[in-house]
């Protein structure tokens, strides 16, 4: 290689790593862009300029997020009041019940004694005392929480309106004789996440609004907060649901009145959410995208997990499946070209 | 490219490389007689690409996954034989090749190599596939171009369907 390339080569890999603080905001932008990627291809169709067709599609969605806002933030804005307001006491109700079990555990089983926890108050300690005792961190999460909120949208309308020159530049840079399994694997893989990422949303978006719904029907306190807690649990595959249905259950186990009929009332309601979700919601939001044999779902899930935690979780399938399809498609142009090979060199058979 | 184009007020916002390439992709005899709603969707759908003289599009026996239609330039169709590969047929602006691809799975019958530098437009066999479920008259459009194009590359060479050999002057589909 020689010494200009290999610099340049050299300067770009030190530029990743010096912006590798900008994978996630890159990350979300690319999950917000593909949302909103059939807009944009619906404009292109109309032959509208992706520029304006990009700040229209912005400008819409801000109007429908102000709206938004005004008839679903009062709510929420009360009910995670209320959750703040109840929060010393709730984490009071948790630790002695957890104080209660790890006593009883050590009286049943005095072999476990040395592996139980020592102390207490462990709920209050994490919620309560963390906020309070570092403020610095919270300045931190808002500060990062705000740069998100900022650059997702920042890069999303420049991958938007964008993306389609740098493929046309990246086309004209691709060999010939690469060009055809090139535009298979790149237009099969954007479809897959594409039609995955959007069917994700969905789905997440009706799953939290019956839940919401269910649990406002149950009585069961902060439904909006639950409700959106499920929507957003259920993008992380298997433990998402389960974690939705723990929350709302705790919620009613502390909640005076509910009792374990309520909690009954609970797991009913996830226990149908999620019948539903599997054959009727999700069969028409993310349908047909992911081709991967059970096992496999399960193992990238759990790959995921362990590589990069509750986003390895989500990303997971998609990846999986991306994989999958790439590797059918080369292995298909290899064996087709082993094929001709064999056909114009048939001295080359080995049996 | 709408069926009424934008009223002239909002011709700043019209693009022109879409303004272009469906009203082109008409003149195409693979999509002769598509609505322009139609050819525009199906404009979005494209990839250019720039080739040199002497690239190879594709080759024979490769595997076909893509349409290619010529936007600028020629392209020669040619087959391999015992005698050497002999020239099916040289293509410009308009001409679509490797349409098969859009019908079956099976490896290229010829090879496609650019004689003179130009642009071709290349698209995918799964996009073709997407916008035919979810518009049939798009299908039926293209099917009956295709058709067509095979009967009278049918017609023109007899002999080449019983009887495979060099025929310089003939053209057919890649």
């Amino acid at each position: 290689m020689k010494p200009g390339r290999l610099l340049a080569w050299g300067g770009l890999a030190a530029l990743v790593w010096l912006a590798r603080g900008l994978a996630l905001p890159v990350f979300l932008a690319a999950v917000l862009a593909y949302l909103l990627s059939p807009a944009v291809a619906w404009a292109d169709a109309l032959a509208i300029r992706r520029s304006v067709a990009v700040s229209a599609l912005f400008a819409v969605i801000i109007a429908v997020l102000v709206v938004a806002g005004f008839l679903l933030g009062p709510g929420m804005l009360a009910e995670g009041a209320a959750l703040m307001d109840r929060l010393p006491a709730l984490a009071r109700q948790i630790d002695v019940g957890l104080d209660a079990a790890v006593r009883e555990l050590a009286e049943s089983a005095p072999a476990l004694r040395r592996l139980l926890p020592e102390g207490g108050d462990w709920v209050q300690r994490f919620v309560l005392n963390r906020s309070a005792g570092e403020p610095g961190d919270l300045f931190e999460h808002m500060g990062h929480l705000f740069l998100l909120t900022i650059l997702v949208p920042f890069f999303a309308f420049f991958l938007l309106r964008d993306m389609h020159r740098l493929i046309a530049v990246a086309m004209d840079r691709l060999p010939p004789q690469h060009v055809e399994t090139s535009v298979a694997v790149w237009r099969e893989l954007n479809g897959v996440i594409g039609r995955y990422t959007r069917g994700l949303v969905l789905d997440g978006l009706v799953v939290g609004a019956l839940a919401a719904l269910g649990l406002w029907a149950a009585r069961v306190p902060y439904p909006l907060l639950l409700g959106a807690f499920a929507g957003l649990a259920n993008v992380v595959p298997f433990v998402g649901p389960l974690l939705s249905a723990a929350a709302a259950g705790l919620v009613v186990v502390l909640t005076p009145g509910q009792g374990l009929a309520g909690v009954g009332r609970v797991v009913l309601l996830f226990l149908v959410i999620k019948v539903l979700d599997d054959t009727i919601i999700q069969p028409f939001t993310i349908g047909r995208s992911v081709h991967l044999h059970p096992a496999l779902l399960l193992g990238s899930v759990v790959v995921g997990s362990h590589a990069l935690g509750v986003l390895g979780m989500i990303i997971a399938v998609p990846v999986a499946t991306v994989l999958q399809e790439t590797a059918r498609l080369l292995l298909e142009h290899r064996r087709v070209l082993a094929r001709r090979d064999l056909r114009h060199h048939p001295e080359r058979l080995v049996i | 490219m709408l069926e009424r184009p934008l009223p002239r007020w909002l011709a700043w916002a019209a693009d022109p490389e879409q303004l272009r390439r469906a009203p082109f992709l008409a003149r195409s005899p693979l999509f002769t007689g598509l609505p322009h709603r139609l050819l525009a969707r199906l404009a979005t759908r494209f990839f250019e690409k720039a080739y040199r003289r002497g690239e190879v599009v594709f080759e024979e026996g490769d595997p076909g996954r893509a349409l290619f239609v010529v936007v600028e330039g020629s392209v020669e169709i040619t087959r391999a034989t015992v005698q050497g590969a002999y020239v099916l047929n040289t293509l410009g602006p308009g001409d679509a090749f490797g349409e098969l691809a859009l019908v079956d799975d099976f490896p290229r019958s010829a090879t496609a190599r650019v004689a003179t530098p130009g642009r071709l437009l290349i698209l995918y066999k799964s996009d073709f596939d997407t916008l035919m479920d979810g518009n049939p008259r798009i299908a039926v459009v293209v099917m009956r171009n295709l058709s067509r194009l095979l009967a009278i590359y049918a017609r023109r060479n007899p002999v080449l369907v019983t009887e495979p050999g060099p025929r310089p002057e003939t053209a057919g589909p890649s």
